[in-house]
């Protein structure tokens, strides 16, 4: 076991670095200065150029950017504040974007799977129609959109949330993002858990246990919820970093200063901060192999199958 | 199973429960005003917009200020004297302290001045002979000793700045964030760049200060400074800007009160205008802002030896319809403009008059009539040898506002000029002033906003070593023409210089350099009971300091 698991923390890691070489070289050979540059002389510009170390071979410059990163720092910015270090920046963002996504994560889990529940128990009936017709919806209607809608009917219309994200008022203000943001959520795990509770009620352990005379809430809990929410984690690891990296049109519409909204500022300014994209990059990266690796080491602990596979393999 | 479903009920609880207390939706009585775009730096070092330049005048005074009609009038300098040759300003300080109760001293400004000069930063051009003129600020940009830099302070209330040539609006240039001062020994109590990061690692001696700031953030509060030295006229105590970059956002949030200062784009002031009520709140101010079409004329670039043809520029300028674009594309205020200085921008300091007052000086060049422009583009087809030009368009994309006007501008000239085609490239930002810098352009769409109230901050753009949004144009008697009215003789003598301007200013436009366009306005919603925001056409786009809550 121990060997199956450092041969895949060693493949994350690798994944990660050929990740930031692939990422580095393409931020390097994109048009345009890390700086802003209209106001500046070709001289000036190639001062700046110089002292940042950009004129270096590009090979030299990703060997000094991996010793920057080993040293566990992600350098300065460019372009953006002052050109102060991006951990600190980095951090207080990440932080935002987790805090949001935690609470769309609970949300998109809870009421995902009390649809995709109440769905598998009426199957063919109108309920089960209903919540499939949500569900579809929340996959079709992209989170900003939602979120716009939700903005101008409880924010403008009736002035229950306020309309811009408030740090000081962070609960009453996180409500509507978090809810926009799970809605793709609560879409994906509704449909799983119902497929995955039609399969088990069929199943002839349930069907035993019936005959035992397990009926109602104690048998939904006891067997065959419990059975079906193996496969809905699969489908939950991406979800839950792709909640937390934060969403950019959000973050950046209701103005909540989270790393979706950093990455969006980094690109979007008068010079791209190439050490921000290049941070955040790496970072959602990171947390996606993560999510990855536990998933996969998660699999060998439940069924030792796969760690068979690849041992013969 | 049980435990976690209470859990979750309990959150749910606690969420709804911080709901009542929201107090920022709806009739807030505090001022909260949009800002367009997101701080990107409060170093006055390293800042380079208009947002970040406007928060730090907030917070921290220079040595003049601009009253409300864009005159410099003393701040942090009680007083000047200027030397006979204009060359030697010397400024007395006022007693004045910094947030955390040192006095401003003139080492503060001699310590920033040659920080900002050895940073290299995009706006360190503004202390060169192009600009301020400050002694050895060139050399000292490029890498000399900050210690060289014309600037000293023989006592703590005198701060003596030595120029290489007279500047006639150098005083009002006083009032631009990148000469403002900074304590010394409060930055270099700090960790290196983290100066201006939070309100801790940020110093005021100004109207305000900052309450909550962090890189990035779309809120920041402010609070009065009491030992500020203006203290008294201040009557503002807590308020705070949100960014917000769509203007439908913007007008919704004016609509339903949580903002009460918002910059709109041209569809929402038509929106605006049908509702009488709201219309009453609409003001335009111009910004100063002048934009145009700048020609590639490199011969080495693959179009430009079609560009080069000054017939062939002649012809595209005159076949624009300009009141068109601007009436039915940009529609926010903006005015058209057949000069290379815009419009309500560099008063004369002795007649008071706009440089660019007489729209129609150079109409013999620059205008809006199709069969003039036939005549160019035919004889510009002889001159080539050449039937048919396709020319491409670059715009950066940022706004939907220049795609609009874009379009409008294709649809005219193709339509105007049988065998040109204009091929429209949009593309964000920083790959817009890629192509510029590496020339692989032939037209693109120029916005540029004025840094001080001179013609000078657009006429040094065409000069043979002028910024790198250049036309490579070379023009020798154009270039002398600069020189000698930014060092030169010229520099002395101020009526000599102004006709002078006009001299260049004709030069440009004689050989359609650039095609004028308009003049910006900015469409502003101000709720009724904010009053004494200032606006100004350069440097620093609004003062709040007098600003008065009904």
């Amino acid at each position: 076991m121990s060997k199956y698991i450092a041969k895949r923390i060693l493949m994350s890691v690798l994944t990660l670095f050929v990740i930031t070489f692939v990422l580095f070289v393409l931020i390097r050979i994109m048009p345009g200065d890390p700086f802003p540059v209209e106001r500046m002389s070709a001289e000036m510009i190639l001062q700046k150029r110089e002292e940042l170390g950009l004129n270096k071979p590009i090979l030299i410059q990703f060997a000094d950017y991996m010793t920057l990163l080993a040293s566990g720092s992600f350098g300065n910015g460019t372009s953006l504040y002052n050109g102060a270090p991006i951990k600190p920046i980095l951090t207080a963002c990440l932080i935002n974007s987790f805090k949001i996504g935690v609470l769309s994560i609970l949300f998109g889990t809870v009421v995902g799977l009390a649809i995709g529940i109440v769905a598998a128990l009426n199957r063919g009936k109108f309920l089960d129609g209903f919540c499939t017709l949500v569900s579809i919806l929340g996959v079709c209607i992209p989170s900003y959109v939602f979120m716009i809608f939700l903005q101008y009917f409880f924010s403008y219309k009736i002035p229950f949330f306020p309309y811009f994200f408030d740090p000081s008022n962070f609960m009453a203000s996180s409500i509507m993002p978090a809810l926009s943001l799970s809605l793709f959520a609560v879409s994906t795990i509704a449909r799983f858990t119902r497929n995955e509770m039609l399969e088990v009620i069929n199943s002839d352990y349930v069907k035993l246990a019936e005959s035992k005379g397990l009926y109602g809430f104690e048998l939904i809990r006891r067997h065959v919820l419990r059975n079906a929410l193996i496969p809905i984690v699969t489908v939950l690891a991406p979800l839950v970093v792709s909640l937390l990296t934060g969403a950019m049109v959000i973050e950046k519409i209701y103005g909540i200063n989270g790393v979706g909204k950093l990455m969006v500022d980094a690109i979007a300014g008068q010079g791209v901060d190439y050490n921000y994209v290049l941070a955040l990059s790496i970072v959602f990266s990171a947390l996606y192999i993560g999510a990855m690796l536990v998933l996969d080491i998660l699999y060998g602990i439940i069924d030792p199958r796969i760690r068979l596979t690849t041992k013969e393999g | 199973m049980k435990k976690i479903f209470m859990a979750a009920l309990l959150l749910v609880t606690m969420i709804f429960a911080g709901c009542g207390g929201s107090d920022s939706a709806g009739g807030d009585k505090k001022l909260s005003v949009m800002l367009g775009s997101n701080v990107v730096s409060l170093d006055s070092a390293q800042a380079t917009d208009v947002a970040s330049f406007e928060v730090i005048a907030d917070c921290i005074d220079g040595l003049m200020q601009l009253d409300a009609d864009g005159k410099a009038i003393p701040a942090l300098a009680e007083s000047y004297d200027v030397s006979a040759d204009g060359k030697t300003y010397t400024f007395h300080l006022r007693e004045a302290k910094w947030a955390n109760g040192d006095p401003v001293t003139a080492e503060d400004f001699v310590f920033a001045w040659r920080r900002h000069c050895k940073s290299s930063a995009e706006y360190s051009y503004i202390m060169g002979d192009t600009v301020a003129c400050v002694k050895n600020a060139d050399a000292v940009i490029k890498g000399g000793d900050p210690k060289t830099l014309g600037v000293s302070a023989p006592d703590p209330k005198t701060f003596v700045v030595e120029l290489d040539a007279p500047v006639s609006f150098f005083p009002a240039l006083m009032a631009f964030p990148t000469f403002y001062p900074i304590n010394e020994k409060f930055y270099n109590s700090l960790a290196e760049g983290s100066y201006g990061t939070s309100p801790e690692t940020f110093l005021s001696n100004g109207a305000f200060m900052l309450a909550s700031y962090v890189p990035g953030a779309a809120n920041i509060q402010l609070k009065k400074n009491d030992s500020y030295w203006d203290a008294a006229k201040v009557s503002i105590n807590d308020w705070q800007y949100q960014v917000v970059t769509s203007s439908d956002n913007a007008l919704t949030s004016f609509k339903n009160g949580t903002l009460n200062v918002v910059n709109i784009g041209g569809n929402q002031v038509a929106h605006v205008n049908q509702d009488a009520e709201l219309a009453k709140n609409l003001k335009t101010f111009s910004s100063g802002l002048l934009n145009y079409l700048s020609f590639n004329q490199d011969p080495k670039n693959h179009h430009a030896g079609a560009l080069a043809n000054a017939n062939l520029r002649l012809a595209i300028s005159n076949a624009i319809d300009r009141e068109s674009l601007v009436d039915n594309y940009v529609m926010n205020g903006a005015k058209a403009t057949y000069t290379a200085v815009p419009i309500d921008f560099a008063p004369n300091a002795k007649t008071g008059k706009f440089f660019a007052e007489d729209q129609k000086q150079f109409s013999d060049v620059v205008s809006f009539n199709v069969s003039k422009a036939q005549e160019f583009l035919s004889k510009a087809k002889s001159e080539l040898g050449k039937d048919s030009f396709e020319l491409n368009l670059i715009f950066s994309n940022d706004g939907d506002a220049n795609t609009k006007i874009v379009q409008a501008i294709k649809s005219q000239v193709e339509e105007n000029l049988p065998g040109v085609m204009i091929k429209l490239q949009p593309m964000p930002k920083a790959e817009y002033l890629s192509n510029i810098t590496s020339n692989s352009y032939d037209i693109a769409l120029v916005d540029w906003v004025p840094d001080y109230n001179d013609p000078m901050t657009f006429l040094t753009l065409w000069t043979t070593t002028g910024s790198e949004i250049a036309e490579h144009w070379s023009n020798a008697d154009y270039d002398k023409i600069i020189s000698d009215c930014s060092t030169g003789h010229l520099a002395e003598d101020y009526d000599a210089r102004w006709s002078a301007l006009y001299d260049a200013e004709k030069i440009l436009l004689d050989n359609a350099v650039i095609a004028p366009l308009f003049t910006s306005a900015s469409a502003v919603l101000i709720s009724p009971n904010v009053e004494g925001i200032e606006y100004h056409v350069a440097g620093i786009s609004r003062v709040f300091k007098n600003v008065k809550l009904k």
